[in-house]
């Protein structure tokens, strides 16, 4: 399923993909995903290991080629019109790769001397409030700062769209906390769109206002996160089947114990008890719920799928 | 990308340069007494006044200038070791450290292209590598001069340093690092394929190749009976490079010594003459060739230099990790 919610309003799109796939040998990394991304947002694109969130974020950094689909940037594609994209573009990698025997200010000298666009006052502004060492090379900065580093680099090129891959997961919660404060200060001052990839959900909740989940190489949903926490509710009620409450609404996903069955259903018309004779408890489904809703409903496809197979063989 | 490209390797460059001015104090230091002896002796007067009938004349004085001053001759050479160890060492990191601590993923998205990246660094280090190279060869050249008034430049050690053969080996060196890198994008299996790929290249090229890049000029002449292949029809001048000699056996191919299986016989001669052996022979490039085999071998490393730049931008523009 390939479900994409409707952006309410005519937003400039900052990023945009249509069918994109990208396989590598045999197999497919990212398959026909098809998402837009309005400009000033910042969107989480969540998913377990291995679903294709570096794949779609090197895609849209414009620094691999796709198998099939197309990817465009602000209207125009990452890989084939590379100076007009690169300048309105950053990208900090996994790990956020420094050259390790630069010090921070040869770090920014590079970064001046290969972006146009290149704000220095804005960037040593950052490390001075961040704490970190010109003359230090980065090295022997903690891994925090490393990131932070790389961050101020991204933002310091003034960039339309910053692409972040999993720009938190090696970090403990306060360098963390320290990262995500000086991304949500560069957008509130610059507006500029930002997608990170993570699969640390919590975090995300505070910064993030757009969704996209991706397993198993597509997109299983993206949309407002506003949006996506009205419309999912979790409903718990006794032990039933669970066709007989659904009544129209989509299920997606369904957990019973011995005596009670939690659904998590999705609908766009307000929710509706399910049965007036037994009271079930209705309840906004958290973010984390959600995401691990879908992802656990891939999950389950895949495993009908392989059984599917088994019997048939 | 001049700034970056120095940046990354400002270390190398001021080694490179330290190494330079070592090996050229040594150059200049026993250059200079070279010159003193070669004066002193009289073989440079001597050799003056027979510009080609070395070792003929001025022999006796000519063995005594290379038993002082021959054993600086490795010495020297070892400079030519430097392309080699800077395409191992410059060379096979050059993309392949980028791709290994993936600072490629930072620098590729900066807002210059993946092509201009590669472009300008290629130039700016190939470049270096060329005056490098030259460098070089002026300061080896210029070393050279005693040896080259008898023994000439024309032979298997100083055709390598007399000429631009020096620039275009360096220049190939480096290139084929940079290629290595990009293919293995690990610099320790990178570094390793450049020297067996240098090493290759070096041994084709010396036993292979360059005897013949024009037809061996081969001089053969009657068996003689003490076999010590007797009065070649012809002197070879100093200039003259002599890359074989030995005897031609029954079937005209060349051979370095008689087989003899005839029972009985002790007189090698009569052996050799029973057996079918049809003469001696010298085999030569001569003296006017040299130029163009220095051009040809040029070539040649440049178009493996080609070779290997093109397939370094083949893979980076394609290959991300």
């Amino acid at each position: 399923m390939n479900d994409v919610l409707e952006t309410t309003s005519l937003e400039r799109v900052a990023l945009e993909t249509t069918r994109l796939s990208k396989r590598y040998g045999k197999t497919w990394a990212l398959q026909d995903c098809t998402l837009a991304l309005p400009a000033g947002r910042v969107a989480a694109l969540v998913g377990p290991n291995g679903a294709g969130k570096t794949t779609l974020l090197h895609l849209c950094a414009g620094l691999l080629e796709p198998t099939a689909g197309s990817v465009q940037v602000f209207g125009r594609s990452p890989r084939e019109q590379t100076t007009e994209t690169l300048p309105r573009l950053s990208f900090v990698a996994q790990d956020h790769p420094l050259y390790k025997d630069f010090t921070a200010a040869d770090l920014l000298t590079m970064g001046r001397k290969l972006n146009a666009r290149w704000d220095d006052a804005l960037a040593r502004t950052r490390l001075q409030s961040l704490g970190i060492p010109l003359k230090r090379p980065a090295g022997n900065l903690s891994g925090g700062q490393q990131a932070q580093m790389a961050l101020v680099l991204g933002l310091a090129k003034r960039p339309d769209l910053l692409l972040l891959d999993e720009p938190l997961a090696s970090l403990d919660p306060l360098a963390r906390r320290d990262f995500l404060r000086t991304l949500l200060d560069a957008v509130a001052e610059s507006g500029l769109t930002t997608l990170l990839s993570s699969h640390i959900i919590g975090d995300l909740e505070r910064v993030c206002d757009y969704l996209i989940i991706l397993s198993a190489s597509h997109v299983q949903l993206a949309g407002d996160i506003l949006e996506i926490t009205r419309t999912h509710w979790r409903l718990i009620g006794p032990r039933q089947e669970v066709e007989a409450v659904a009544k129209g609404q989509m299920i997606i996903e369904a957990s019973h114990t011995a005596r009670q069955t939690t659904l998590l259903v999705r609908t766009n018309t307000p929710i509706q008890e399910p049965g007036a004779a037994a009271p079930w408890a209705v309840e906004e489904a958290s973010l984390e719920d959600i995401v691990l809703a879908y992802l656990g409903q891939q999950a389950r496809e895949q495993a009908t799928e392989r059984e599917r197979l088994e019997v048939a063989q | 990308m001049i700034w970056l490209t120095w940046r990354q390797h400002r270390i190398e460059a001021l080694v490179v340069l330290g190494a330079l001015a070592v090996g050229g104090v040594f150059l200049l230091i026993t250059g200079l007494n070279m010159a003193h002896t070669l004066q002193e002796s009289g073989l440079g007067a001597c050799l003056a006044s027979h510009p080609t009938d070395y070792p003929s004349a001025c022999g006796s004085l000519g063995t005594l200038f290379l038993q002082q001053y021959g054993p600086f001759i490795p010495f020297a050479f070892a400079l030519l070791l430097m392309p080699i160890l800077l395409g191992a060492m410059v060379g096979a990191p050059l993309v392949a450290r980028e791709y290994e601590q993936r600072t490629n993923l930072l620098v590729w998205m900066q807002s210059i292209t993946r092509t201009r990246w590669l472009t300008v660094k290629l130039a700016l280090v190939l470049g270096a590598t060329a005056l490098l190279g030259a460098a070089l060869m002026v300061m080896l050249m210029r070393w050279y001069t005693p040896f080259d008034q008898f023994i000439g430049k024309f032979n298997e050690v100083a055709f390598d340093f007399s000429g631009p053969v020096l620039i275009a080996s360096s220049v190939m060196a480096l290139a084929l690092g940079i290629a290595a890198g990009a293919l293995t994008r690990r610099t320790v299996a990178a570094i390793f394929l450049t020297l067996a790929l240098l090493v290759g290249i070096r041994i084709l090229v010396e036993f292979n190749l360059r005897p013949n890049y024009q037809p061996q000029i081969v001089v053969t002449w009657p068996l003689t009976d003490n076999l010590n292949q007797g009065n070649p029809p012809i002197t070879l001048g100093r200039e003259d490079w002599q890359v074989g000699s030995g005897f031609l056996d029954p079937q005209g191919n060349r051979t370095n010594g008689i087989r003899c299986d005839l029972p009985g016989s002790n007189d090698p001669f009569q052996c050799a003459k029973a057996e079918g052996y049809r003469g001696n022979y010298l085999a030569y490039q001569p003296a006017d060739r040299f130029w163009t085999f220095q051009w040809i071998e040029t070539g040649i490393y440049l178009a493996i230099s080609a070779l290997a730049i093109a397939l370094t931008f083949w893979l980076v523009r394609r290959r991300l990790t």
